[in-house]
């Protein structure tokens, strides 16, 4: 009797668990109503072509993205897209399982830090036959494209490009007794400046994040935070670490940028930024925060480029993020058409307006420019006028950077808070990093 | 089990059969929920420890590596294992102390007594939850209302979250005022105490802190070391506070990096599925531990009326 229960109860198990495992996978954030629907038109058109498509994003960004999706269904009536989204944590474990059971949708989002493991492991598709084929870039600088390319694979066609900038307050630069930002600035003018201010009674920004700035600065010195091959450090002179950090820890203690303490405390929110309460000059970050931050700060600001020596061998175009197509895809090139209208198409961008990045298509940014609000014409001019002076990024962060990274900011905050000696953290990062890169060997 | 009569046996058997298939039909609900997200999934992730696996590849196994790395390399995990300990050992007590103190308040005959009840059971209920969390991280952020307070008696404002000394500390106080689910059942428990008790003792002379001592407090026990263990256990797996208020880095100075948190941080952000699940087991021995531990000295301690005082 007990076996045959123990039967009986197996085949139960075996009916259920598939059809939970089921209903997990095609959990998307918004197919509710699209299932019913795609159900019904499949038995009315047997050829329709369903691609499924996912990105990560704000309200802001679903919102225009499913307008796009829209309209390209009505332009492409044998096409039916499916759409998945989610914040940004949430689409990464979405993702991460999906793409271990080879679920993964035709089109994905991908971020730089990610991309490097998803191609790795098989997941995506070789885009370089689809390009100039159905992806058209003939309008696409060559730096540009080139950054989806991992080990001269293209895995990725960028959405748009960010660039990374001082994005200040003029006003506040005057009554410190700047007149203006000079012309290639130096570090060390950025260091006077940032005194002056200072005496003034302001600070000069709300730090740097420690992985972007750092890589920028060994770019200027034609070295990289990573070596090629991704397996260690991409630089081997510890001084260069602590020439970095100790001066961005010597502007904390001469009370040119807020103490560790408050930076802590304060991270994250917009509102409690020292530009936005207006004791504070500017913010070092990625041309496409300018927005935003102009829309919070609420006074006129302005763009300035990196500090130098040699900012155009640290200046890069950033992509903001890719669009990619898994290898699992069964409609990669319908795949490849929709990224095409995605670069390619103005109606569609007069929606996008730079929110992905500035449009990598130079006939689509003079195309939209109508179309822009102020801050975000000075987003496309500053990115326009950088992207001249930039060189070709290096490659992606390898597999194991967020640790890295999370190592790397751990012990700027222990510099900062006076803690441990430049010096030292810079031998302790090389071992911690190091370890973690070892695994790609 | 079964009662075989003569005659009637393969009939009744047949009977009870169905009987029986209907009760697990009805418990299958159970059982399958149970094996499919419960026991499977721990045998899973006891295979795991054992393993280096980053979700993408196939599990390697690499035997005990993860547990001789967390044990003798990674100083993060014993900076985790420390920030947790201060966190239970400072926080449980003090929530137990002032779960008590407002029960015993609430315990006495007042109009209000209903409302008050509700009122401070209140943050209980809302308990770990992200809204009180965000809310915490407000009224001490830097022009939160304590340090407007502080600004206003002419007191210096405290970096709270930033300060690698005051962080944990925060963290403490939301965790002691979320004393309400541990004040109703002592609020149970010292409706059980019956009047006559602390009557006989006035006769006798006895002042209020003699009753405290030698009523309340041995009657209570039992419900003290059910709190304490029950509190114990959650707090060691307190997560949703620190990460939210560390904006999940437990930061400043890894000073908020709570257990939990850490085993999060490799899980999900470093991809280290196998070291993360080794974590989770050696947590749950050490909450065992703890819990024996209680267990153990809870007979010298705690007093049961029914068993003549042991």
């Amino acid at each position: 009797m007990r076996k045959k229960t123990a039967v009986w109860l197996l085949v139960v198990l075996l009916f259920i668990l598939p059809a939970c495992s089921g209903g997990g996978s095609a959990g998307g954030a918004s197919n509710g109503e699209g299932n019913g629907k795609s159900a019904q038109e499949n038995t009315d058109k047997k050829d329709k072509t369903t691609l499924r498509i996912a990105w990560w994003g704000g309200d802001k960004r679903h919102e225009y993205t499913q307008q796009i999706v829209d309209k390209y269904q009505e332009l492409n009536p044998h096409v039916k897209i499916d759409v998945e989204y989610a914040a940004f944590d949430d689409y990464w474990k979405k993702l991460a399982p999906q793409a271990a059971a080879n679920q993964l949708p035709d089109i994905v989002q991908m971020d730089i830090s990610y991309i490097v493991q998803y191609a790795k492991n098989g997941q995506l598709e070789d885009l370089t036959s689809y390009i100039g084929d159905q992806i058209k870039v003939d309008d696409v600088n060559e730096n540009v494209i080139s950054t989806g390319k991992i080990n001269d694979v293209q895995y990725g066609v960028p959405t748009g490009v960010n660039v990374l900038g001082f994005q200040y307050d003029p006003e506040l630069l005057k009554k410190s007794g700047v007149d203006s930002i000079p012309e290639n600035w130096t570090w060390d003018q950025y260091e006077e400046i940032a005194l002056k201010v200072r005496d003034a009674g302001y600070v000069m920004d709300g730090s740097m994040a420690p992985d972007i700035f750092f890589h920028y600065f060994l770019r200027t010195h034609g070295l990289s935070l990573y070596n090629q091959e991704g397996t260690a450090l991409g630089y081997e002179d510890d001084a260069l670490f602590a020439e970095f950090f100790g001066r961005l820890a010597r502007l904390i203690k001469e009370g040119a940028v807020p103490s560790q303490e408050k930076l802590t405390q304060t991270k994250g929110i917009l509102e409690e930024s020292e530009i936005v309460k207006g004791s504070g000059v500017g913010v070092w970050q990625w041309s496409n925060q300018y927005v935003g931050l102009q829309a919070a700060v609420n006074r006129p600001m302005e763009l300035a480029p990196m500090t130098g020596p040699n900012m155009e061998k640290g200046l890069y175009m950033q992509p903001s993020m890719f669009w990619s197509i898994t290898s699992h895809s069964k409609n990669k090139e319908e795949a490849a058409k929709f990224i095409d209208f995605w670069i390619n198409d103005v109606e569609a961008n007069k929606w996008i307006k730079g929110e992905r990045g500035v449009p990598i298509s130079a006939s689509i940014k003079e195309a939209i420019v109508s179309e822009l609000s102020e801050p975000e014409k000075q987003v496309f001019d500053f990115v326009a006028a950088m992207e001249e002076k930039s060189s070709p990024m290096s490659p992606a962060p390898p597999v194991g950077s967020p640790q890295v990274i999370a190592s790397l900011a751990d012990l700027v905050e222990q510099i900062n808070y006076g803690q441990v000696t430049p010096e030292k953290a810079a031998a302790t990062f090389r071992q911690e990093a190091n370890a973690v890169l070892a695994n790609n060997k | 089990m079964f009662t075989i009569l003569p005659g009637g046996a393969g009939a009744l058997r047949k009977q009870s059969l169905r009987a029986n298939l209907t009760g697990y039909a009805f418990i299958s609900p159970f059982v399958i929920g149970f094996l499919a997200f419960t026991l499977i999934p721990i045998v899973i992730s006891l295979y795991l420890s054992f393993t280096n696996y980053n979700l993408f590849n196939d599990p390697q196994w690499i035997g005990t590596f993860n547990f001789k790395k967390m044990f003798t390399q990674d100083q993060k995990y014993w900076n985790s294992v420390r920030v947790t300990f201060i966190y239970v050992f400072a926080g449980v007590p003090l929530r137990l102390m002032f779960a008590l103190f407002v029960a015993m308040l609430l315990n006495t005959k007042s109009r209000m007594v209903g409302v008050y009840r509700t009122v401070y059971y209140l943050p209980s209920i809302i308990g770990g939850s992200v809204a009180v969390s965000i809310m915490w991280r407000n009224i001490f952020n830097e022009q939160g209302i304590v340090n407007s307070l502080l600004i206003f008696l002419g007191i210096p404002p405290v970096a709270w979250y930033g300060d690698p000394n005051a962080a944990l500390g925060t963290l403490i106080a939301l965790s002691v005022w979320q004393f309400g689910s541990s004040m109703l059942i002592f609020l149970a428990g010292l409706k059980n105490i019956s009047p006559e008790m602390y009557e006989a003792a006035s006769i006798d002379g006895a002042t209020a802190p003699r009753k405290f001592m030698k009523i309340t407090l041995p009657l209570l026990s039992p419900i003290i070391l059910f709190n304490l263990i029950m509190q114990t256990i959650s707090a060691f797996m307190t997560f949703v506070p620190a990460y939210i208020i560390s904006k999940g880095e437990g930061t400043p100075m890894d000073g908020t990096l709570l257990y939990s948190l850490y085993l999060f941080r490799q899980a999900f952000m470093f991809n280290n599925m196998g070291y993360a699940a080794a974590m989770a087991w050696v947590m749950l021995i050490m909450i065992g531990i703890m819990t024996a531990i209680l267990f153990k000295t809870s007979k010298f301690w705690v007093f049961y009326e029914s068993k003549g005082g042991r």
